[in-house]
């Protein structure tokens, strides 16, 4: 699976102070071929937002252990519309429970990922998703 | 520096420029040949940071554009990082150093990645820089990787050439032989908080005075500054309005342009150069030079 030619930005939004996850799938996702920007910790969604438009990205990954993500998507989605990036495509990653899959796709999430899956996979579900576009 | 709207950007102007900057990193040498000539505006004030790779451009970069920003001057930022060799992709990492500026209306700030050029510029950087300065900045920033041929580059695209070094490193002396030292415009001793500082900076400023004067009446200032401690920043903004009324009296519009315009073509040229030299299979290299020379100078002309 071949990123190449993709821009992705890895955000960190809410307040949990980890960012080992978002740093290995952003390499992953460079040795894909992607060119990754990463925003680093604890940022709002309103500068996430206003950065991917910027950065002219294909897609946002926003990594969140807080446990706040379903707000935190809906409020990325929403400034992302403002800023003229409503193209721009959200995929979630972190620690996210079962139950809270369908309302974050609902919120506009393009693809949601729990820490307990293989990196390639991740990365080759990206590709695919931004394929499609 | 008066307050104005200029190069403050709107959701539309920045997703517009955001879009015509990939769009120009991406074109081919032909697809920019064929554009439209870019509308004359009155030229921002480009300034060039350049110097080897964690020295501390970004940080210092982000540190200058949040001060500008706070006197009411419009800033875009293009930071330029190197491509992995083997996937191509890239880890972007200037921006998250200079995330204090990057959130300010005056401030439009994009990293884009050397991908394959040659001399660690990305591909069509002088229309992107125009396309940049379309929307009225007051000031353009380029942060490039030192690296062999990058100052040359940088030299020809910006007004000011700022050239970062760091304390404890042997770089001086390298810096000298590879004529580094000569593109420079203003040198600054990054990490001034770190030991090894002061001496460092006595090195480089013997070497620069002892070198051949490059430009007539501009001392190249040799200055310390600590982004960590603040030190050196008041002394880097003033050398930079120096420079800038230097450059006004000294330099004519027509210098800067041939200069840019000599850029433009050669880097147009050698990417087709690259193109005719990867076309080349490795049984061709057994015909003589001459032979590869002809047909090299022949596939340039055909297209
Ligand atoms: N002690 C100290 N460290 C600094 C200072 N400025 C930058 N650094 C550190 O130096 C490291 C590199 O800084 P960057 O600003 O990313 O350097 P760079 O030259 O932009 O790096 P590349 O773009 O990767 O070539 C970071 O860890 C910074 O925190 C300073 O004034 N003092
Ligand atoms: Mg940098």
């Amino acid at each position: 699976m071949s990123l190449a030619g993709k821009r992705i930005l890895i955000a960190k939004p809410g307040l949990d102070g980890h960012d080992v996850g978002a740093k290995i799938i952003a390499l992953a996702l460079r040795d894909a071929g992607a060119e990754v920007i990463y925003t680093g910790l604890r940022k709002s969604p309103q500068y996430i937002a206003r950065v991917a438009v910027e950065e002219d990205v294909d897609a946002v990954g926003l990594s969140i252990l807080s446990g706040s993500h379903v707000d935190l998507v809906r409020d990325t989605v929403r400034h992302l519309r403002e800023a003229q990036g409503g193209n721009i495509k959200i995929f979630v990653g972190g620690t996210i429970p079962q139950e809270d899959v369908e309302p974050l796709m609902t919120s506009g999430a393009a693809g949601v990922f729990n820490a307990s899956q293989r990196i390639e996979d991740v990365v080759a579900e990206v590709g695919r998703l931004l394929d499609d576009a | 520096m008066p307050e104005s709207q200029a190069g403050v950007l709107d959701a539309t102007a920045r997703r517009e420029l955001a879009r015509e900057i990939s769009r120009l990193a991406r074109a081919s040498a032909q697809s920019v040949l064929r554009a439209a000539p870019v509308p004359m505006v009155p030229p921002a004030r480009r300034i060039g940071f350049t110097g080897p790779p964690g020295v501390g451009k970004s940080t210092l970069v982000g540190k200058l554009v949040e001060r500008r920003a706070a006197q009411g001057v419009s800033v875009g930022v293009l930071a330029i990082d190197p491509a992995s060799p083997y996937s191509k992709g890239a880890i972007l990492g200037d921006r998250i150093r200079m995330d204090q500026a990057s959130g300010d209306p005056r401030v439009f700030m994009r990293s884009v990645s050397s991908r394959d050029s040659q001399d660690g510029m990305c591909n069509n950087v002088a229309d992107i820089l125009c396309a940049m300065e379309a929307h009225h900045f007051d000031e353009l920033v380029l942060e490039t990787v030192g690296v062999g041929q990058a100052e040359h580059a940088v030299k020809a695209l910006v007004d000011t050439v700022v050239l970062l070094m760091q304390p404890e490193t042997g770089d001086a002396i390298q810096a000298l032989k590879a004529g580094i030292l000569e593109v420079a415009d203003i040198i600054v001793v990054s990490k001034s908080d770190l030991h090894g500082a002061p001496k460092m900076r006595e090195v480089l400023a013997s070497t620069v005075r002892f070198g051949a004067q490059r430009a007539v009446g501009w001392t190249v200032p040799v200055l310390g500054v600590s982004v960590e401690t603040g030190k050196g920043l008041d002394e880097l903004e003033a050398a930079l309005t120096a420079h800038a009324a230097w450059v006004a009296a000294n330099r004519t519009a027509a210098e800067t342009q041939a200069r840019r315009a000599c850029y433009r073509v050669q880097d147009l040229v050698l990417r087709r150069l690259d193109d005719q030299l990867s076309a080349l299979s490795p049984a061709d290299y057994e015909r003589p030079v001459a032979e590869l020379y002809q047909r090299v100078l022949e596939g340039l002309r055909q297209t």
